[in-house]
């Protein structure tokens, strides 16, 4: 119960520079596979323009979690919440309708196929007739990815001729130009080498000046920790915290992942 | 490939011969339209010189490579479509023979030619149909599914049939006849323009229209286009229609040609189809092709056929050849496609 009231509190500090509702508010959420629990009375919020840091290990619920936000699993307590009103998720198609979206490591991208064609893939603006104004989508595409501070010449260039980094921030730059209002990166650094990762947390940086909420999953706590406004760490589908960035410090963050111990708040 | 670049006085000489012989070896690389290309005009030059008596290069043979040709391009191009949807199909030589049947039996049985025609070409489509349904609702590959239904249809064909090869007066149709048949200019005929008309189509809906790029991401990964909402099945499934219909189509319109339902026909075309469009730089997994390609991969295939013949020897070389063609073309690809990449990564 403290959690939910320390979750509660800060939600309210956090909002006010919206409209004094939270973006996406999760409270008390459950969920249950067969007999093993992967959510324990959750409760979770991301505020406008803020950047989540979601950390735990292997198997702690952060997919879970996330795939309970996005529709893709039906939570077995708890009520979710977007811009203050209840949701009830029917498929993953609603949370992209919200503004929702999720970037996968693997799934997000067609190697083959062109930049812009990819940023595009699915929801291709068209002239006549169902053809595509590839006019449009190569200056669109470059734009998007321009404004994640990307420099990519090319809209045509297969994406496998891009490096890791580049190819998250393609993707990244897709759900910028569909006007997301929460994207959730999972786990983006993953399969980066050092300077990748750091261009993806120069994307995230850009998200957050536009505007966008981000929840940045990671088991990697240094990752995270330079952009996220706030941390939120689960292990064994509990959470241990949920601190802003101001009230702590790497160490003490550290120290509660390898305890995996409950913080005396 | 080394004397690309213009010889010029001065400092910038070396930076410029370089990045002409780039561009040059950048265009190769690139365009794998070029290549195939390329591999076409050697092939011609090489039946035209060394044919006996030239044979190869007479109108009358220019004339059989355009026409009868054009019938195996025509399936070879919608092949390639389905195989950047990440799909084979054994059966296209079986649906011909299929659709040669029922065509025969139609036609034989009374049924006006147009309806019979617009029957065929249904039923080819419903044929491509079941294909489709099978492999994505079953979730069997379809190499399976078609090795399947490409013994199915030409056992059906065959018990149905007795196996026979009978003769058919289609020239009593003289308008459908001209179209199927006809020659302009005396060199140009009607299954060419039917072949460069087809090619164009799907050449338009692939590279230009939204579905298009739809079969590329659905071949190319499935899960990224599913999860940007695109309904893969249903893209594959039509894709296997239109090879359904096209190779009906081409099953009529080679019985107007030979003015014979043969129950041999199709034979072997499934895996001569697949070769033209991997010569042509079709990907065996999917996502990756293109329809100038696979256009100058099937005139490749259709040209070593017809030229080997004029070449005074073995037919069976055909075989051989076909074999060291499409290894080799599959060698050559992978190595292109790896510089590619790196030049990709390099423009950016």
């Amino acid at each position: 119960m403290d959690d939910q009231k320390s979750a509660e509190t800060q939600g309210a500090t956090a909002d006010t520079a919206g409209n004094g509702t939270p973006l996406v508010k999760m409270v008390g959420i459950e969920k249950w596979f067969g007999k093993v629990c992967a959510l324990r009375n959750i409760n979770f919020h991301v505020g406008h323009g803020e950047v989540v840091g979601l950390v735990g290990d292997n198997g702690a619920g952060k997919s879970t979690l996330i795939k309970v936000l996005s529709g893709f699993h039906l939570a077995d307590k708890g009520d979710i919440y977007f811009e203050g009103n209840m949701i009830h998720y029917s498929s993953p198609k609603d949370a992209k309708r919200l503004g929702i979206e999720t970037v996968y490591q693997e799934q997000a991208l067609a190697p083959h196929v062109s930049i812009s064609r990819n940023v595009f893939m699915g929801r291709e603006p068209t002239k006549a007739l169902g053809f595509m104004n590839r006019k449009m989508m190569d200056e669109e595409s470059m734009g998007a990815i321009t404004r994640l501070g990307l420099r990519i010449k090319d809209p045509e260039a297969p994406v496998e001729a891009l490096s890791g980094g580049q190819r998250q921030g393609v993707a990244i730059a897709r759900v910028l130009y569909f006007k997301a209002k929460l994207v959730i990166l999972d786990e983006p650094t993953i399969a980066l080498s050092v300077k990748e990762s750091q261009q993806v947390l120069d994307f995230t940086q850009q998200l957050r000046a536009q505007g966008i909420s981000v929840i940045f999953i990671t088991h990697n706590i240094f990752h995270v920790f330079q952009v996220a406004t706030r941390f939120f760490i689960l292990s064994h589908g509990e959470a241990l915290t949920d601190v802003k960035k101001e009230d702590t410090n790497i160490d003490h963050l550290i120290e509660l992942i390898v305890s995996g111990r409950k913080e005396k708040a | 490939m080394k004397t690309i670049g213009i010889e010029r006085k001065g400092k910038d000489r070396m930076a410029d011969t370089a990045s002409r012989q780039n561009r040059f070896t950048g265009a190769l690389v690139r365009m794998r339209s070029l290549n195939v290309f390329i591999i076409f005009i050697i092939l011609f030059v090489v039946f035209s010189v060394f044919s006996p008596g030239h044979r190869f290069i007479s109108r009358e043979n220019m004339k059989v490579f355009l026409s009868a040709g054009a019938e195996f391009n025509i399936v070879a191009i919608v092949v390639g479509m389905l195989m950047i949807a990440g799909e084979f199909d054994l059966s296209v030589g079986s649906i011909l023979v299929f659709s040669s049947w029922n065509f025969y039996v139609l036609y034989n049985a009374g049924v006006h030619v147009l309806a019979a025609l617009i029957l065929v070409l249904c039923i080819g489509g419903i044929v491509g149909f079941i294909n489709g349904i099978i492999t994505v609702k079953a979730r069997i590959p379809s190499f399976i599914t078609t090795l399947g239904t490409m013994l199915l249809w030409r056992g059906v064909t065959l018990l149905w049939s007795g196996g026979i090869q009978a003769g058919m007066d289609l020239e009593q149709n003289p308008v459908m006849y001209k179209a199927f048949t006809g020659v302009i200019g005396d060199l140009i005929p009607a299954q060419f323009l039917w072949f460069l008309a087809i090619a164009f189509a799907i050449a338009l809906v692939l590279h230009f229209h939204k579905f298009g790029n739809w079969i590329f991401t659905t071949g190319d990964n499935r899960m990224a286009a599913r999860a940007m909402g695109i309904n893969t099945d249903r893209i594959k499934i039509v894709c296997f229609i239109v090879v359904g219909a096209a190779v009906a189509f081409v099953a009529m319109m080679q019985m107007f040609r030979a003015s014979t339902f043969s129950s041999r026909a199709g034979d072997g075309w499934e895996l001569s189809a697949i070769a033209a469009a991997v010569v042509g730089g079709t990907a065996l997994t999917g996502g990756v092709g293109s329809m100038m390609g696979v256009f100058w991969g099937a005139l490749v295939i259709s040209i070593i056929e017809n030229g080997l013949i004029f070449m005074r020897i073995n037919y069976w070389w055909t075989f051989t050849v076909f074999g060291v063609i499409i290894v080799s073309t599959a060698i050559i690809s992978k190595y292109l496609e790896k510089r590619r990449i790196m030049m990709g990564a390099e423009r950016t």
